[in-house]
């Protein structure tokens, strides 16, 4: 059984994220960042489409490494690490939840759930236990049979919220997690986030382009061209 | 925009019923030509070593062999022979009392020498004593005059009595040529089986009669071509300890070979190694003939697994994004790819058994025998499944590639 990671300390010093480098399809998706995100804080990043909210997201949570600059987690830098370790760090430590839901098809609301635990080799009692527990915690009890197709929006999406927990990551990241979810879902998801990371004590990033979403945040980021144009605490 | 519907989950379920029925058929062939070549080489090797003679004299050419009674006269006075016997083959037309006319296979051998050189399960086939009159044949063989008095007496194979109802007692025309005038008259006096075979050459219908009187019926032995004495070959047996032990066997063999260095002289144990050298031959053939459908076999698995990795590209970002590790997800792939070759495998190995099954039943008459000679080795079937699922984990490691060079940002898309 995994303990709960810390939420990590987590600064980005001139981030800069082209893809294509050297080709005619370059994209500069980053130019530049400088960010600090506390342990535990409430971050909303918004921007236009393009400005590089997602990138920034990936960078954030190891899935991508930067062109230049660098990132460190707890003062220690990561971006240079193996995929390996990484992908360790990723599955102790981070907690991502997609617009899309991206649960596996041929899993079960519990399989999926289970699936990140499975990873980190939890004893098969601990992880139904304690997938029991998440699905209950969504309000999918009753539920865990259930295949992703048999689900509505909103259960899907709470079902990823629960996956995103399996492990007690320091770190949630969540791209768009309401995107495709109507308000009374959206409020739900929302709502149980924020308990989430209050109760655990876990660092919260989304990146929405929902003004109602964006102000429940403690800090406000606003992206354009792939950089920070503004940086608000609420006070 | 949701993914994963029950319409996806069928087409992945048909491309994996379509890769294992690939490679079961790319499986069930090899399986088909090992065992039943397998079967058909054994049968013949267990032929060959039933045949009972150890050591056999032959020469090239038209019965090569010259003043075989002779040379079997010195051969017999090797300490250790115990029996020899030459043959001479010929085809020959029979007309029986009956009126009809059949080719046949004519061999002449000295009566009383030959089933001697034959092995337990051939001899049986014989009377116990060839009713063929003279046992020495020396008496109308005459030191080469053929001036003595010949017997007539043949044996005819129970295949051929049976076609053409002669029984013992009657009386049998044979000819070296298709005129019953000009052939010999002989008196059936006993009847032989013919042992079952796959590629022999000996013929269902055959008569056995005394060398000489074959000799001077095909015109061999008789008048200016007497001096000739013809035979193809002559079968020796020797003494059971000489038989089995393989180097007094060769020093025998030697002493033969010594007597004739113009002829060849092989033991069974050459005979047989060549055998199984031939044998080794054809199933080298055999899988490379079926490697061509295993490599087909094999490339329709590798993109079954390359298509199954495109189509579930976002569920691998996925997993790798929530932290499982590369080498997690390759060991799946590479163990899916395995587990789908290993059930090819069995398959192929369960429909090869059934046609094998279906072709002794159902083929016509000489693959029905060779099928039914199949052998299933185990080990060798065991290790065309460990070849088969060896190369399919390199299928595997293909579509791990594939699946693991795409960047995770990517195939979240």
């Amino acid at each position: 059984m995994n303990e709960r990671a810390a939420a990590p300390a987590i600064e980005l010093t001139q981030v800069v994220r082209t893809y294509g480098e050297g080709t005619p399809e370059e994209v500069r998706a980053l130019r530049g960042v400088d960010l600090t995100i506390p342990p535990g804080e409430f971050v909303s990043v918004a921007g236009p489409s393009g400005c590089g909210k997602t990138t920034l997201l990936n960078l954030l949570g190891l899935l991508d490494s930067p062109t230049s600059g660098e990132v460190r987690w707890d003062g220690e830098s990561v971006g240079e690490r193996t995929d390996r370790a990484r992908a360790r760090l990723r599955l102790e430590g981070v907690g991502f939840i997609f617009q899309r839901f991206y649960l596996l098809p041929t899993l079960t609301a519990r399989e999926n759930v289970e699936l990140p635990m499975r990873a980190l080799h939890v004893p098969r009692d601990e992880r139904t236990r304690r997938s029991a527990q998440l699905l209950d915690e969504v309000g999918l009890r009753g539920r865990e049979r259930a295949f992703p197709h048999q689900l509505s929006g909103g259960e899907e999406q709470r079902v990823a919220v629960a996956r995103a927990l399996a492990n007690h990551p320091g770190l949630l990241l969540a791209d768009e997690p309401t995107g495709e979810l109507d308000s009374g879902n959206t409020q739900a998801i929302l709502s149980l986030l924020e308990r989430v990371r209050r109760d655990r004590g876990a660092s919260l990033v989304i990146v929405t382009h929902n003004p109602d979403v964006a102000r429940r945040a403690e800090r406000h980021i606003t992206m354009r061209d792939g950089s920070v144009v503004a940086d608000v605490r609420e006070a | 925009m949701r993914w994963g519907r029950g319409g996806t989950l069928r087409h992945s379920r048909l491309q994996l019923v379509l890769a294992v029925a690939a490679m079961a058929t790319a499986v069930a062939l090899p399986v088909v030509l090992i065992s039943v070549g397998g079967g058909v080489s054994a049968h013949e090797l267990a032929n060959l070593q039933n045949a009972g003679y150890q050591i056999v004299v032959s020469a090239a050419g038209l019965h090569g062999i010259t003043h075989a009674h002779n040379y079997t006269g010195q051969i017999l006075a090797i300490s250790g022979v115990t029996a020899a016997s030459p043959v001479l083959s010929v085809t020959v037309d029979a007309f029986s009392s009956t009126g009809s006319v059949s080719p046949v296979l004519a061999e002449g051998v000295i009566p009383g020498q030959f089933t001697p050189t034959l092995g337990p399960t051939e001899a049986g086939l014989f009377p116990s004593s060839l009713p063929l009159g003279d046992p020495t044949d020396q008496v109308h063989y005459a030191h080469g005059t053929y001036s003595g008095p010949a017997t007539y007496d043949v044996i005819v194979s129970t295949p051929y009595a049976a076609a053409h109802s002669v029984s013992v007692g009657q009386q049998l025309v044979l000819s070296p040529v298709a005129n019953r005038t000009l052939g010999t008259t002989y008196n059936v006096t006993g009847t032989f089986g013919v042992p079952p075979t796959v590629l022999g050459p000996t013929g269902a219908f055959a008569v056995l009669l005394p060398l000489s009187d074959l000799q001077t019926m095909t015109g061999y032995g008789g008048g200016s071509a007497a001096a000739q004495d013809a035979a193809d070959t002559i079968q020796v047996a020797v003494a059971g300890s000489i038989a089995t032990n393989p180097s007094a066997l060769d020093h025998l063999r030697d002493q033969v070979q010594a007597l004739f260095p113009y002829y060849g002289v092989s033991s069974l144990t050459q005979e047989a190694a060549q055998l199984q050298s031939a044998s080794g031959v054809l199933t080298g053939f055999y899988l490379a003939l079926s490697s061509v459908g295993l490599s087909v076999g094999l490339l329709f698995l590798a993109l079954v697994l390359l298509r199954r990795v495109e189509a579930n590209h976002r569920s691998i970002g996925v997993r790798r994004a929530l932290g499982i590790s590369g080498r997690s997800i390759a060991a799946e792939i590479v163990w899916s790819g395995a587990v789908l070759a290993l059930l090819g495998a069995a398959a192929g190995l369960l429909a090869g058994f059934l046609i094998v099954v279906a072709l002794a039943a159902w083929a016509t008459s000489a693959v029905q025998e060779a099928a039914s000679l199949a052998v299933f080795d185990p080990a060798v079937l065991a290790e065309l499944v460990a070849g088969v699922v060896g190369l399919s984990l390199l299928a595997g490691a293909v579509a791990t590639r594939t699946a693991l060079r795409m960047p995770i940002s990517e195939a979240l898309r």
